[in-house]
């Protein structure tokens, strides 16, 4: 919260990053960043070996819910949080696809507070697709079938939200 | 050419998925970063602050038992917090216009919306850098001032452009872009 920030004490902290940073020619330039780049975009390979933790645990995440109708919602959120590190993985690695299915997936989820059978059929169409983008390594944003597969999803969540997930 | 040494800086990375640790130290390490400690949530990162004096902490938010919100009011407030004046970086998903608000009023100095990249990151560690705020404490806030364009500065009329505004963004429903949270941010 904001509050009322009338009275207000304005402190120096004891030191700057200035003070232990210096500027000098082994200091990170254009060329430093563009190296950083290289490193991450080799780990790709990384990513799409640790990624398939994260899609085997969304899938027994489902599955249990499948088996557990009253437990539905605690998998839920767990399915949310693992879909919420797809997200914010993916597009470091050129996986655009996985970061927008982990969106579509975060926002349908939040949207219910209740856990339906049609949801879990909308849950597993975004695994499955997870699982496509992976199994083909669609990079980017996957070209026409990528375009597609989005449209899809969001074709689904919006008939059954009856609104766009966002 | 040249540019900011980090090869004295400590940075403390949190985060509980220990991808997302592995990726931001890589990325650190391959900027000149010497001392990275890692911590899996906020209470353990708590703990290594006690021994390891981060000059910057590059947090996620979504943690448990302490998340990443918490754990900057803690470190900002917490009664034996060893470094409440450490830079902090939000890392995050999040980046709809309340939630930006919420950490900027926790106290965070820079906000990096996820999936990041190297520049990305840099590019917030260069403005810690170069924008050294004073801290400011009022009988709600302790942190960095939030107000890093003090001439430009309109006093209530900015803020209620800012809830106005985070008021349109919560009715859309939409996230904000990086470039829109820095402008939120910067003020």
């Amino acid at each position: 919260m904001s509050g009322d920030d009338t009275e207000h004490e304005i402190i120096t902290p004891p030191e700057t990053l200035k003070q232990k940073v210096s500027y000098s020619p082994e200091g990170v330039d254009q060329a430093t960043l563009d190296r950083a780049e290289e490193v991450v975009a080799g780990l790709q390979a990384d990513y799409l070996t640790w990624v398939q933790d994260d899609l085997s645990r969304m899938q027994e995440f489902f599955a249990e819910a499948l088996e557990n109708p009253d437990r539905r919602g605690d998998l839920a959120a767990k399915i949310f949080h693992v879909s919420h590190d797809v997200k914010g993985q993916g597009g470091s690695f050129n996986y655009h696809l996985m970061t927008a299915i982990g969106n579509l997936l975060c926002r349908y989820i939040e949207a219910k507070d209740t856990i339906t059978d049609a949801d879990l059929a909308v849950i597993r169409l975004h695994i499955d697709a997870m699982r496509l983008v992976i199994a083909e390594q669609m990079e980017g944003d996957g070209g026409e079938r990528g375009r597609e597969l989005i449209g899809g999803l969001e074709a689904v969540i919006t008939k059954n939200l009856g609104r766009p997930a966002s | 050419m040249g540019g900011y040494n980090l090869e004295r800086l400590n940075f403390l990375v949190v985060d509980d998925n220990k991808h997302m640790r592995a990726l931001v130290k890589t990325i650190l390490h391959s900027l000149g970063s010497k001392n990275v400690l890692e911590a899996a949530d906020g209470a353990d990162a708590f703990k290594e602050l006690r021994h390891f004096p981060a000059d910057i902490i590059i947090c996620d938010w979504n943690m448990s038992p302490l998340d990443g919100l918490d754990f900057v009011r803690l470190v900002r407030t917490g009664k034996d917090s060893p470094n409440p004046f450490a830079a902090i970086i939000m890392l995050t998903g999040h980046t709809e216009m309340h939630r930006v608000v919420e950490a900027r009023d926790a106290g965070v100095h820079e906000f990096l919306a996820k999936p990041i990249s190297a520049k990305g990151l840099y590019s917030r560690i260069r403005s810690i850098i170069e924008r050294p705020r004073p801290f400011v404490r009022t009988a709600t806030y302790f942190g960095p001032d939030r107000r890093r364009r003090q001439i430009e500065y309109k006093g209530r009329e900015r803020r209620k452009a800012i809830l106005e505004a985070q008021q349109q963004a919560d009715d859309s429903g939409g996230g904000l872009s990086q470039a829109e949270v820095e402008a939120l941010l910067n003020g």
